[in-house]
């Protein structure tokens, strides 16, 4: 027992803890570029024009930021040792990523006053934090945050780029490496959260959609490992069950989950049972539906 | 005791054993009291007259006198005299008789009105039969009366007694038992104890006894049959006795057992069943009843019909074989069930086939029985063979080729899968002009030459009459070679038109499209791989022997069975071994997914080149040598050119040596593949598109169309069917109804000239009345306002019954429940600050000074110091927005086979199910209207929305040109809600037309005097906006839908969310144009909108 103690101690766990605005992407995430959003997407950053992400869930939104803070900071990841103090003339560009959620409050962003034993003292936010970091600052989901979040948003987004800190009484100006972007699933259908015109014409906008057949393929295969027919039956997969959008299915199915079920076949869980637990019973919880996907999977898998 | 006449009667009674005068002198002071002094003594006098009728009837008149008090309180003397007089005769027969009636009195007369008495005694008095045994039934009988008089009407006691009485004859002890139980068993059965007793009677005479195995039976096996359907059962039952049959009780235990596990509400259809059976053969009736309950364990209630039908046709030619059939002990009927229970009817599984072919195809396809295709009359015949008209599948309604219910559901899918294929991989998108893939494109040259040939005779015929006018040459002409321009009216039509002998050319298209499918589906969806095989297999064995076929027809055999994916041991005639392995290449060609449809056409003209230059004898059968066709080397096209040019050098060697050889028979269909009709697909499609665009081409004519129906081959008419161009033309016309081309107007002058805008006369109008409103309509082509140009008048809806609105409520209670669940999830908070929280909008004083002073003490604080206001208020105002069109007086899809008595099936089994539903009230509720549909969904909106009290109001709209739009109040914005406005949803119905913009703009008016967050404007309605001078169906659509996309427009623009929500399945065109990116929801199932409308009113608000 005890010797069994000691081995497990021996294994340590292995995580890495950073402060929020010095997380940076060090290794080259996957992305297949479908279209310009790339070059559209550095663009925007040279000029500062905050970046609108519009699309359905799991199209690849996310990654994508992530892969331009990487390749917007490319310098930086060349560097080996990675705790070294900068080089010079290199540019960091961390990422602070923010789902928001209904409970999302302007203070949660900005940052506020905690107790400690002298008295109070002030913390700043994420936001905050990443607009003096010169960070790209991804607000997930901007539509599910609190309506008040929008007043940081506007001073941020338009040529002022400054972040009003009301309860500190100050102001910050962002630092000229800053960027906000947001995302936006426009096929919500509540009227109670839909982007506001001011908000929205505040941003490009980049059009995100699940990219066709064959890119899909090759995102599946590369991202799951499995070999190319898998990840082109996959593909299909997802195709098909996208056309069920709007008789009944209320998202098609995401990449994400195409790669889900394409990594469980990798571990030898076979395909159609993989497509069963990693799409088919995600998608719907309905009877008739799910077994609907199921004559399509079985189609298309043996 | 002066009386002389006393004196006497004791003298007399002094006679008699000293117990009746006893008798006598303990009552008669009682009696003198009810009855005068005279009347007493004829009462007394009667005693000593019972007394003295024989040497024991002594014992009687002890008896009478015993009771005669109480027996006299309840009849008028003479009434009582009468009743004496009976027990005199009573008596007179038998003492014993007698003692019983006189002891059975007392209870009986206070419930049995005096005329009857006699009667009653009578009854006793004919079960006695002189013996002793029958004079204790018949006492027996006097035991049981009270009972039986008490607890039922009179007649029924004198039937039952009959029927003691015909028992009796039978035997004394069974009669007295089922007097007994008649007496016990009897009282409880209620109405259908008149139909219990027919029965028992009917028995008596066959089997006497069963009654008494009856009555022990009845009360349990009746309770298990339905209360309206024991009258029928026992009926039933009695007529069953009456033909002889012998074990009733075991008819009454398998009959009500078999009931028993019958839905309620189907046991009449059941004893319909075994009515139609008595009919013809009762024998088979007990048998039919007994294997019911087994058998439906196996098979539904529809099936039952089914079986039984075939049960009854087997009666019919052999009754033993048909008994045999319904005990389930023959193979016929085994094998019946077998087939039965496997069977799988497409409305179990339209919904899964149905959302499968819309994700395979990704168009919205829908799926519908074969039956429905027939119905419409537009050149599809078959109702076994699937079929796709390009936006439909249509699937045969049961499919029972296998006996496993997973191996039938795989036909199904096997059979959509190869539908849906045509649509997929683009069967119906031939183009005439876009290059092959895989061959190269000959059919350009053809069809040059083809023209090249027509000019050369048509320059000669031109030639030939003299005719200086080139112009002017007979265009006629042009029809009757192969390649008329005049019949290209589709590309599909253009490619055919290429070809001799239309009919062969389109079997070889169709079956190597149908290989190419086949193939690319094998390799799209390996899962079905194998089901495909096994149906293919299932085919091959379908198919005739080639040896057998001329040759023309053989070697198309031999493509059909190569497209099944049979490539070994082939018959292929030895003289024609190389044209055999030519037409092996071409088809092997299309197996790759780079074959395109064009491909197909180009291997069917190849084949067609081959095929069609040969003579169609028969060869004997030793030329055919089996061979393997599975690799039968590259196809080039220097060999097919070479090997066409020896033909044709053959061709014309032969020239006038030979006769033309059988003519040329269609192989027989694949059933699993189905009718496959491009040329009518493409032009259902054109004539739509053409329809929609009000296209620059004039709209094809019906004589048009007729004349291309003739020429082509995917229509085969049965001439016998009656005149050809009748049927022709009723084609034509259903094609074009099909397609949404207006009928032809009766009017010579106006043709199909649209009448557009007979209103665009008149300027301005004036809202001059009280509650009218005038507002702009968008004139899409001016792209400009016309100013002042409709009127609404707001109207209060009439009151009707608010019944409607409460039995909405009760028929949709565990809806109703579920959504007020979901409704108050969202139930508005008030702001309430909620206090020590961990996180919150600021620091709560009283904790933070706590946390503080723990800091001091050292002590941990606590950390939940802030307080946050709950949630935003709700503050929401919505308006629905009704449509009244008299569209939606439409009944729902489903009522349009049965909706009245004129419907009723011809067929006896289909009537039967066909009047079952009725009786169920299904019939009724197939009635239901869309309207119907939205009044419901309104009341459960109501009753929702008072949940959560949103403010909102709900109002119809309807009216008549541009002066009459209608805009009905159901609940206005403002009002609270009441008893009234439940009256008035009653009174929603069906009104006129829908002119949507006005509409739209008066509820956007009343929006805007709310002041709330949010503002809703709601949209239901059942398909596209109409109007006088607004649109026609079928002639101008855009007017109205850009007006209504306008008044949308100007509703968002004033902050108030628009949304749409149509029943109308063909929405999804129109409504992009009208929503634009507004948001709309299509509901394809109707049904489901009094469920989806709060649902989808909740997301809205959420």
């Amino acid at each position: 027992m005890v010797e069994a103690n000691i081995e497990m101690l021996e294994d340590e766990p292995s995580f890495k803890e950073f402060a929020i605005e010095e997380f940076l992407v060090r290794s080259e995430p996957y992305y297949r570029a479908v279209g310009d959003e790339l070059e559209l997407f550095e663009a925007a950053y040279e000029q500062h024009i905050p970046v609108l992400l519009k699309g359905p869930t799991g199209c690849g939104k996310t990654r994508f930021v992530e892969y331009m803070a990487w390749k917007l900071g490319r310098p930086i990841t060349s560097v080996r040792n990675e705790g070294q103090d900068m080089r010079e003339g290199e540019v960091r560009v961390p990422l602070v990523t923010i789902a928001c959620h209904e409970d999302l409050t302007a203070s949660d962003l900005v940052g506020r006053y905690l107790l400690d034993a002298n008295g109070t003292r002030w913390i700043d936010g994420p936001m905050t934090r990443a607009v003096k970091a010169g960070a790209i600052l991804y607000l997930d989901e901007v539509v599910e945050a609190r309506k008040d979040t929008t007043v940081l948003i506007h001073p941020l987004t338009d040529h002022r780029r400054i972040l009003p800190v009301e309860k500190t009484g100050n102001i910050i100006e962002a630092d000229d490496r800053f960027l906000l972007c947001i995302s936006y699933n426009p096929h919500y259908q509540s009227a109670l959260k839909d982007l506001k015109h001011s908000t929205r014409q505040r941003f490009i906008s980049i059009e995100f959609d699940y990219p066709p057949v064959d890119v899909e393929a090759e995102i599946v295969a590369k991202e799951s490992g499995c070999d190319e027919d898998q990840a082109h039956a996959l593909a299909r997969l997802g195709e098909k069950i996208r056309n069920l959008r709007e008789h009944g299915l209320a998202e098609g199915a995401s990449t994400r989950l195409l790669i889900y079920a394409g990594r469980l076949m990798q571990q030898g869980i076979p395909a159609r049972r993989a497509c069963q637990v990693a799409i088919v019973w995600t998608l719907s919880d309905e009877a008739e539906l799910q077994r609907s996907i199921e004559e399509v999977v079985y189609s298309i898998f043996e | 005791m002066t009386n002389p006449a006393t004196g006497n009667l004791l003298d007399e009674l002094a006679k008699l054993p000293p117990a009746v005068a006893e008798a006598y002198q303990a009552v008669a002071d009682a009696m003198a009291e009810s009855f005068s002094d005279e009347e007493t003594a004829l009462w007394a006098r009667e005693g000593v007259a019972i007394g003295t009728q024989t040497v024991r009837s002594w014992e009687s008149a002890v008896e009478y006198y015993r009771v005669s008090p109480e027996v006299a309180r309840s009849l008028a003397f003479a009434s009582f005299m009468q009743w004496a007089r009976c027990g005199t005769y009573l008596s007179q027969d038998s003492p014993t008789l007698a003692v019983a009636f006189f002891k059975a009195s007392p209870s009986i007369v206070t419930n049995l009105r005096p005329q009857y008495i006699p009667r009653w005694a009578g009854l006793g008095r004919s079960l006695y039969k002189g013996t002793w045994k029958s004079s204790t039934l018949a006492a027996r009988f006097f035991e049981v009366s009270p009972d039986l008089v008490r607890n039922l009407p009179f007649w029924d006691v004198e039937v039952f007694a009959s029927l003691i009485e015909a028992l009796s004859y039978k035997s004394y002890d069974v009669a007295a038992e089922c007097l007994v139980l008649g007496r016990d068993v009897l009282p409880a059965m209620g109405r259908e104890r008149e139909a219990f007793l027919s029965m028992s009677r009917a028995l008596t005479d066959s089997s006497w006894r069963e009654v008494k195995a009856c009555l022990e039976m009845a009360p349990r096996a009746l309770q298990h049959v339905e209360e309206g359907q024991t009258g029928r059962f026992l009926r039933l039952g009695e007529k069953l006795a009456k033909m002889g049959l012998r074990d009733t009780s075991r008819f009454l235990y398998d009959g009500a057992q078999a009931l028993s596990h019958v839905s309620a509400g189907s046991q009449g259809h059941i004893l319909d069943l075994c009515e139609g059976l008595l009919a013809s053969t009762p024998d088979a009736v007990p048998p039919f009843l007994k294997s019911l309950d087994p058998v439906l364990n196996r098979i539904t209630l529809q099936q039952l019909d089914q079986w039984y039908q075939h049960g009854v046709e087997l009666l019919n030619e052999n009754p033993e074989s048909g008994i045999a059939f319904f005990k389930i002990e023959s193979n016929t009927s085994e094998s019946m069930l077998e087939t039965l229970s496997s069977s799988l009817d497409l409305e179990r599984v339209k919904g899964i086939m149905r959302l499968y072919t819309r994700a395979l195809s990704g168009e919205n396809i829908e799926v519908l029985s074969t039956a429905e295709l027939v119905r419409r009359q537009i050149g599809w015949v078959d109702q076994d063979t699937a079929a796709t008209d390009g936006t439909k599948v249509y699937l045969p309604p049961v499919i029972d080729n296998y006996n496993d219910k997973a191996q039938n559901f795989a036909w199904f899918k096997v059979v959509a899968t190869h539908q849906v294929s045509h649509l997929e991989f683009g069967s119906f998108q031939f183009d005439f002009v876009r290059p092959a893939n895989v061959f190269d494109d000959r059919r350009f040259q053809m069809e040059e030459a083809i023209q090249a040939r027509i000019e050369a005779i048509r320059t000669a015929t031109a030639e030939h009459f003299q005719l200086l006018d080139s112009d002017a040459a007979p265009s006629i002409e042009v029809g009757e070679g192969p390649g008329g321009t005049m019949r290209v009216y589709t590309d599909i039509g253009r490619f055919l038109s290429l070809f001799e002998d239309r009919r062969m050319v389109f079997d070889l298209f169709s079956v190597l499209e149908d290989c190419r499918l086949d193939y690319r589906i094998k390799t799209e969806y390996p899962g079905i791989r194998r089901a495909a095989l096994d149906v293919q297999g299932d085919a091959l064995a379908q198919r005739p022997r080639i040896e057998e076929l001329p040759l023309q027809e053989a070697l198309i055999e031999l493509l059909v069975h190569m497209s099944l994916d049979r490539f070994e041991g082939l018959p292929v005639p030895q003289d024609y071994r190389e044209e055999a392995y030519m037409l092996a290449r071409i088809m092997h060609r299309l197996r790759t997914v780079r074959a395109s449809i064009e491909d197909t056409g180009e291997a069917a003209l190849r084949a067609y080149e081959i095929i069609s230059r040969l003579q169609n004898e028969q060869e004997p059968e030793d030329e055919f040598q089996p061979e393997d066709l599975d690799d039968p080397g590259e196809f080039s096209e220097e060999e097919y050119q070479a090997l066409l040019d020896k033909l044709q050098a053959q061709m014309s060697e032969q020239e006038g040596e030979q006769g033309e050889g059988d003519p040329y028979e269609s192989p027989e269909p694949v059933e699993y593949r189905g009718d496959f009709k491009p040329e009518m697909v493409q032009l259902l499609t054109k004539l739509q598109m053409d329809q929609s665009e009000m296209g620059d081409a004039e709209p094809m004519t019906q004589e048009e169309l007729e004349q291309l129906l003739q020429d082509s081959a995917e229509l085969e008419l049965d001439a016998q069917e009656g005149d050809v161009d009748q049927s022709m033309a009723m084609f034509a016309q259903n094609i074009m109804k099909e397609a949404g081309v207006p009928p032809p107007s009766n009017d010579p002058g106006r043709g199909y000239g649209p009448i557009l805008h007979d209103d665009d006369a008149g300027g301005e109008l004036e809202a001059l009345e009280p509650k009218t409103f005038v507002y702009d309509e968008w004139d899409f082509r001016a792209n400009d306002y016309k100013p002042r140009w409709c009127i609404v008048k707001e109207k209060i809806l009439d009151e009707g019954d608010p019944n409607f609105y409460n039995d909405s409520l009760r028929n949709y209670a565990s809806l109703l429940a579920h959504i007020k669940r979901q409704f108050e999830l969202i139930m508005p908070e008030t702001w309430r600050k909620t206090y020590r929280l961990i996180d919150g909008e600021d620091i709560d004083l009283n904790s933070a000074l706590e946390a503080w002073a723990d800091l001091r003490m050292n002590v941990p604080p606590d950390e939940k110091i802030y307080w946050r206001r709950n949630r935003v208020e709700r503050d929401v105002a919505v308006v629905f927005l009704l449509d009244m069109s008299a569209s939606t007086a439409e009944a729902i899809d489903e009522g349009r086979h049965s909706v009245d008595d004129r419907d009723a099936p011809d067929d006896p089994v289909e009537y039967m199910v066909w009047l079952r539903r009725r009786r169920e009230g299904l019939v009724r509720r197939h009635y239901k209207r869309i309207i119907d549909l939205e009044r419901e969904s309104c009341a459960l909106l109501i009753n929702a929305l008072e949940s959560i009290g949103d403010t909102y109001g709900i109002y119809g709209f309807s009216g008549y040109g541009r002066e009459n739009v209608e805009f009905y109040v159901i609940k206005d914005i403002e009002e609270q809600f009441n008893d009234k406005i439940k009256r008035r949803i009653d009174k929603v119905t069906p009104l006129h037309a829908t002119r949507m913009g006005s509409a739209i703009r008066h509820a956007v008016t009343k929006l805007e005097n709310q002041d709330a967050a949010t503002k809703i404007m709601f949209l239901i309605s059942d398909g596209r906006p109409q109007d006088r001078g607004y649109s026609r169906e079928g002639v101008e659509k855009e007017y109205a839908v850009h007006d209504t996309h306008q008044a949308l427009l100007e509703a968002k623009r004033k902050e108030i969310v628009p949304f749409c929500l149509t029943v109308d399945k063909a929405g999804h065109d129109y409504l992009k144009t009208m929503c634009g990116d507004l948001n709309y929801e299509v509901l394809d199932d109707i049904w489901a909108l009094p469920e989806r409308l709060p649902m989808l009113y909740r997301s809205l608000t959420m």
